[in-house]
């Protein structure tokens, strides 16, 4: 069971599931979630001042199709040196895109390791679980 | 000579006369009494006055005879070597001599007539009216005019050309030039001409007729001009056609002798004249499409092709350069590729589109979805609950299912370039039937294989494999309720393409019907409820996609046949 995963969508009721899907996988002891790329980031740049005793997440979920800042520029702001501490964290884009297009972009960010389609299940927790090997 | 002998003769005459009468006078006076002996004397003298007089006159005679036999001779071997010459020439010539009595109207013609129009000479006719017969029906007075004309002596010289009929009936165009002999009064009594056979030279003319008239009629201009530079331009102008004229603007007067330098214009491309230099300096052909400038200065698109033209000693001679006016085509080439950038655009927002749309359809369902999930876990005491929840997941998942098969559809035609790799047909096979294994274990269809010919095809896994996916769920779907299933599935190779057809003996689609839409979306042929009408448009999308092609043979109750082609390579 990983300790701290981060959730960013902007939809509620997919954070909701999130949740709850998680819970009930016991995937994770705690869950963040951030509504947007900008929030995300915000909540890195606390982490990064606060207290180094707060765990830092192991693996996100990312939403692509977000207001204020999406996905991709998410990827790019957190990709620079400035959150290189965070770069052991795993991003996993969870998303409803149908455009090819954006798995081939998903590939130029090697912190990227899987793009898998809505909605969150048990199965695909599963998968997740024998994958990164926790 | 007749008049000499009777003026000698009566000369003759007369002097005996006198001689009688002056020696009868003479012997009167000198020997007056014996006349016995007087008219001896008398006849004696006179015999030899006589006798020396004729010799005087036959010595004469007979100088001025040696003289004339002289003269005949001298004549004689004149006309000899002159009808030898004749002969000599008129054997020498391919011209035909003819030789026209004009008085008594007779006409002789030298073996030219059988060389040259095939005629025997027994053939030939004896007057005048035979030649005038021969000759081309369009000819004839004009030649007749010309020829009367000239033997009433109202013209100097005469020749003409008309066409002369041959032996096998063809026409040759003549040239014939004639002189006439007169009399001593001055009247036309022989005419001799020369024929010469002009076929050649007047095909070759009217050949080269026909070729100008495809240059002064052309809508492409022409120009030549010389062969070499003039102090660096391009060569002197030496002849344009009359198109460029009414393209241009120009008149032949204003251009000849003037190079074409006086075309280019402000928005010229100073590299195509380079070009044209590079070219006529390698003496080699150019094609460049340039901007030329009208004399009113205006500019006009021009497709240029210049050649180099050799003479007989392989020289070069000139250039000849055809150019079209293109202005249009330029233009529309220009709309053609605004409205290609255009559609493009609009294709690339359109699939945006798409994608986004799709993209927030699915977003609520996929919560939908799993929220469904999570109940499943849940047990529901209530019964109506249960029920509701029931018809609510399945909608969502109809609904699911509906969009994921347009998502499938908006993918395939967004994705003209798919990987292909090489499969074993046979295990492409056995993936869809592990995959139709309830079906087929439902109705255990009868299936036979013939992959006999062809075992790989060099295809896309997923696109083949929902292919016959969906063809094989459709044989099964729509089979006969009376008959048990068969499906015959084979492939060949034709040439370099793989045929694979793939028969049933289902109920048949209704072709006359639906011939134009069996492969359309939304096209649903049988009132079956979990028909959608997206199968074969997504089949026929895929086999497109993949560079193939597909076609159906269908009767009513008898049964469907699908063909699908693909390039094998």
């Amino acid at each position: 069971m990983l300790n701290k995963i981060l959730c960013i969508d902007d939809d509620q009721i997919t954070l909701m599931l999130c949740k709850m899907v998680i819970a009930k996988a016991t995937f994770s002891n705690e869950i963040v979630t951030a509504k947007n790329g900008e929030d995300a980031l915000n909540f890195f740049d606390t982490l990064k001042t606060s207290d180094k005793t707060i765990t830092k997440p192991e693996l996100i979920f990312l939403d692509l199709n977000m207001p204020i800042m999406n996905g991709w520029e998410f990827l790019e702001a957190f990709n620079t040196e400035k959150y290189a501490e965070f770069h052991n964290t795993k991003i996993i884009i969870l998303s409803s895109t149908i455009d090819p297009g954006d798995l081939e972009k998903s590939k130029k960010f090697p912190l990227v390791i899987d793009f898998l389609p809505k909605p969150i299940s048990k199965e695909m927790l599963e998968y997740l679980k024998d994958k990164i090997q926790f | 000579m007749k008049n000499n002998t009777n003026k000698i003769t009566i000369l003759y005459i007369i002097v005996s006369i006198i001689l009688a009468i002056l020696y009868r006078e003479f012997f009167k006076i000198i020997i007056p009494s014996n006349p016995l002996a007087f008219s001896f004397i008398n006849d004696l003298l006179f015999i030899v006055v006589s006798g020396i007089l004729l010799r005087f006159v036959l010595h004469k005679n007979n100088i001025k005879n040696s003289e004339i036999y002289r003269k005949l001779k001298n004549t004689n071997n004149e006309i000899k070597e002159s009808n030898e010459r004749y002969d000599i020439v008129s054997k020498a010539t391919s011209d035909i001599i003819w030789d026209w009595k004009i008085l008594e109207d007779t006409m002789t013609w030298n073996k030219g007539i059988e060389a040259v129009f095939g005629y025997k000479q027994e053939e030939v006719g004896k007057g005048s009216k035979w030649w005038f017969d021969n000759i081309h029906p369009e000819d004839t007075i004009k030649m007749s005019i010309k020829l009367y004309s000239f033997i009433e002596q109202k013209t100097e010289k005469w020749q003409d050309q008309y066409r002369f009929k041959c032996a096998d009936g063809t026409y040759k165009y003549v040239l014939d030039r004639g002189f006439i002999l007169k009399d001593e009064t001055g009247k036309s009594v022989r005419m001799i001409g020369a024929i010469q056979d002009i076929t050649k030279q007047k095909e070759e003319e009217q050949r080269l007729k026909l070729l100008e008239t495809v240059i002064t009629h052309t809508k492409d201009s022409i120009i030549i001009t010389e062969a070499n530079l003039n102090e660096g331009k391009i060569p002197d102008i030496v002849y344009i056609n009359p198109a460029f004229s009414v393209i241009s603007g120009y008149t032949s007067d204003e251009i000849i002798g003037k190079s074409p330098e006086i075309f280019i214009g402000p928005n010229s491309n100073p590299e195509d004249h380079n070009t044209l230099i590079k070219a006529i300096k390698n003496k080699q052909e150019c094609h460049i499409e340039t901007l030329s400038y009208k004399k009113n200065n205006e500019p006009y698109w021009v497709n240029f092709n210049m050649l180099p033209v050799y003479n007989s000693d392989g020289e070069l001679s000139h250039w000849v350069s055809i150019q079209r006016d293109v202005t249009e085509e330029k233009k529309q080439e220009v709309e053609k590729e605004q409205l290609i950038k255009e559609l493009t655009q609009n294709n690339k927002d359109l699939q945006q589109f798409s994608y986004i749309t799709s993209h927030n359809l699915r977003a609520p369902l996929s919560n939908l979805t799993g929220l469904l999930n999570l109940i499943k876990d849940i047990p529901i005491e209530n019964q109506e609950l249960k029920e509701i929840i029931d018809g609510f997941n399945k909608s969502t998942h109809l609904l699911n299912e509906t969009i994921n098969d347009l998502v499938r559809v908006i993918i395939i035609k967004d994705n003209p370039s798919i990987e292909k790799q090489s499969l074993l047909l046979k295990d492409i096979f056995e993936d869809v039937f592990s995959q139709l294994d309830f079906l087929i274990g439902l109705h255990k269809p009868i299936i036979k294989f013939d992959f006999e010919e062809v075992t790989f095809l060099n295809t896309n896994k997923s696109y083949l494999e929902s292919i016959l996916l969906n063809l094989l769920t459709n044989s099964i779907k729509y089979k006969s309720e009376t008959r048990k299933l068969k499906i015959n599935i084979a492939a060949h190779q034709l040439e370099d393409s793989v045929v694979l057809t793939f028969k049933d003996n289902g109920i048949g689609i209704d072709l006359e019907r639906n011939k134009d839409k069996i492969f359309g979306l939304y096209q649903r042929f049988h009132d079956y409820p979990d028909s959608k009408g997206l199968g074969l448009y997504l089949v026929k999308s895929q086999v497109e996609t993949m560079g193939g092609t597909i076609s159906i043979e269908s009767k009513v109750n008898i049964g469907t046949t699908f063909t699908l082609t693909f390039k094998n390579k």
